[in-house]
């Protein structure tokens, strides 16, 4: 008996969930722009200073106060430190607190929401009570007494531990709501008639399948948490001087609104855009990774 | 619902304690507020320990907290470490400020917001539309102290016909009340567009996208399809159902009326609420910043349960389940 093959040809590429997403994310405008504007901001702060050598922190007290010119492209500050240096180095500590910010908060939210969600139980009931009471606890003072409190030296260290602390609460919720949903797919309950173990379990289908909140929420919250450090920056509870960050460069110009608007302007402004941009990448990604606006 | 309400009120009895005791610890982390004093050499030694014993910092942390408990239990939150006043007088002249700016502004922007979000909504991408959608952009991305900044800057500094800061011109205290009035109106400009921005951005958001959601909804269909006049429809399918989140976001933003301005306070330096507790933390002034902490707490609790009650009311579908 002669056996036949049919060999069928698959005209077109598969296309994963991801790689739709990335489709349609550059298909939209606005997010891709600001995705591109951001990758150069990074540069920006990254390389700026190793092109542009002027040390952000060295003291000239012969050049206080001077508006922009040509050794000064963004004029000095009251300690005759130059301005577009100081933004530059400036630019490194906010970025770089926002991204560690960022990440440990949603890797720690990520984890407690899986494991309440999956849990269940008291395990769920405590986590959850913790989260609440702890977002009863009003965000401002809380962080302005835990700003006071002496945990380590470095300043920056200790405004990433304490973001992290009360930043957890938000991804947690949502992880764990959505986490729900999924462990009731019918996909979770073959995996676990297979004996799939609980690890398998949440590292291959719960994880991957909760992902793309995680991803939203880090993009809105990079933004947030540069507002955050510069909130607290601003009161002389973030990022201690001389080390130059955006919130407190801003807290230094706020003497000076009288006699060196353009102290005011330049830290803020590079604040205001950076959150623009990370909230509209978040805006598209969101839109980009929702199924319901899948065609 | 009564079931409903009673066990959400039983729920918040523990959650009370329980910030109660976190928010202690964390402020008896803060430091101890009689450092300076004991290294001052130019203050006897013995005063000072009288002084220490009299606030009762010479027992351990977790007696100090029942000590403390069951005095804010009875209503007495102590006298302030700084200026010797009692923290209740503080919070009583502090409050008056920081609710007269915030309820104007927050009725304000509540109303404008939600007028804007719903005409948004139903005309999805016209120029209004795009323009309120850039606005509200900018206004959640714009950091309130540096908007603050840059309004004093221009109006300040620039144009000289505001002042950049403070709460009443010295000396007006005996004026007649329309130059009062109009005196306090100077001060309250700055602060209002700052707080309004933020909070009529945040309203045209929500709003919209509560009704953008109603407007695709089976029964608004269903009501356009048997033939409804189309203002019915938008106001009693569309418009009324879109409110309930609102209510929601309304009641828990309620806090708001008493802390929401902290920052613009501090920054042109009104001496309200926000001030006080900020600078009763900075001052290691304990008494004062816990009695304001544990206030805000307790009004956020509160405002949940309002939230919950409201939703619950507008909600049959949480009703009766």
């Amino acid at each position: 008996m002669e056996e036949q093959i049919v060999v069928e040809k698959v005209s077109e590429r598969s296309t994963t969930y991801w790689s739709e997403v990335r489709r349609r994310l550059l298909k939209n405008k606005l997010a891709t722009v600001s995705l591109i504007l951001l990758i150069l901001m990074y540069a920006i702060v990254i390389v700026g200073p190793l092109l542009y050598r002027v040390d952000p922190n060295y003291i000239n007290l012969q050049e206080v106060l001077q508006p922009p010119s040509k050794i000064h492209p963004l004029g000095t500050d009251e300690n005759g430190r130059d301005e577009l240096a100081r933004l530059l180095y400036g630019g490194r500590v906010s970025l770089l607190i926002s991204l560690s910010v960022t990440l440990l908060s949603g890797l720690i939210g990520v984890f407690i929401g899986i494991l309440a969600a999956y849990k269940k139980g008291w395990v769920d009931i405590a986590l959850m009570r913790l989260n609440e009471i702890m977002m009863a606890i009003p965000e401002f003072p809380i962080l302005v007494v835990a700003a006071k409190i002496k945990i380590v030296p470095s300043s920056i260290m200790k405004l990433i531990i304490i973001l992290v602390v009360f930043g957890w609460l938000g991804i947690a919720r949502l992880t764990r709501g959505e986490a729900l949903s999924v462990s009731e797919e019918q996909f979770v309950e073959a995996a676990k008639a297979i004996g799939a173990s609980n690890m398998r379990i949440i590292i291959r289908h719960i994880l991957p399948n909760t992902f793309h909140i995680f991803i939203v929420w880090a993009t809105l919250r990079l933004g947030g948490v540069i507002l955050s450090e510069a909130a607290l920056s601003f009161f002389g509870l973030g990022v201690q001087p001389p080390t130059a960050s955006w919130g407190n460069m801003l807290m230094n110009a706020q003497t000076y609104i009288w006699t060196a608007q353009w102290l005011v302007l330049w830290p803020g402004l590079m604040i205001f855009v950076t959150v623009l941009l990370f909230n509209f990448l978040g805006d598209g990604l969101r839109n980009a990774m929702d199924p319901k606006f899948f065609k | 619902m009564r079931n409903y309400i009673r066990k959400r009120i039983l729920i918040m009895i523990p959650e009370f304690f329980l910030i109660t005791l976190i928010s202690f610890f964390l402020y008896s982390l803060m430091g101890d507020p009689f450092a300076e004093l004991r290294a001052s050499p130019y203050i006897d030694q013995n005063y000072v320990s009288q002084l220490i014993k009299s606030f009762g910092f010479d027992k351990p942390v977790y007696i100090r907290y029942f000590m403390w408990l069951s005095q804010i239990l009875r209503g007495n939150f102590g006298i302030s470490a700084v200026t010797g006043e009692k923290v209740i007088d503080l919070i009583k002249r502090a409050m008056p400020i920081t609710l007269s700016i915030n309820i104007f502004t927050f009725t304000f922007s509540l109303v404008i917001g939600v007028l804007i979000g719903y005409v948004s909504a139903l005309k999805q991408y016209s120029f209004i539309d795009n323009f309120f959608t850039i606005i509200s952009y900018i206004g959640l991305a714009m950091p309130s102290f540096w908007l603050s900044l840059m309004l004093m800057i221009l109006f300040s500094v620039k144009l000289h016909i505001l002042p950049p800061g403070g709460w009443m011109t010295p000396g007006m205290e005996s004026a007649p009340i329309l130059a009062r009035f109009l005196d306090r109106l100077k001060y309250i400009i700055m602060p209002f567009i700052v707080l309004g921005f933020g909070g009529l951005t945040g309203w045209v958001r929500y709003t919209r996208s509560s009704v953008l959601e109603m407007l695709r909804k089976d029964y608004v269909r269903t009501a356009r399809a048997k033939g409804l006049p189309e203002n019915k429809v938008l106001w009693k399918h569309v418009f009324r159902n879109s409110l309930n989140p609102i209510a929601t976001l309304f009641f828990l933003s309620l806090p708001g009326f008493f802390s929401g301005s902290a920052i613009i306070e501090q920054i042109f330096s009104i001496p309200g609420m926000g001030s006080l507790i900020i600078g009763a933390v900075m001052n290691n002034d304990y008494m004062v910043a816990m009695a304001s902490l544990i206030f805000y707490s307790s009004l956020l609790l509160l405002s949940l349960l309002l939230a919950d009650i409201a939703y619950a009311l507008l909600d049959p579908r949480i009703r009766f389940s």
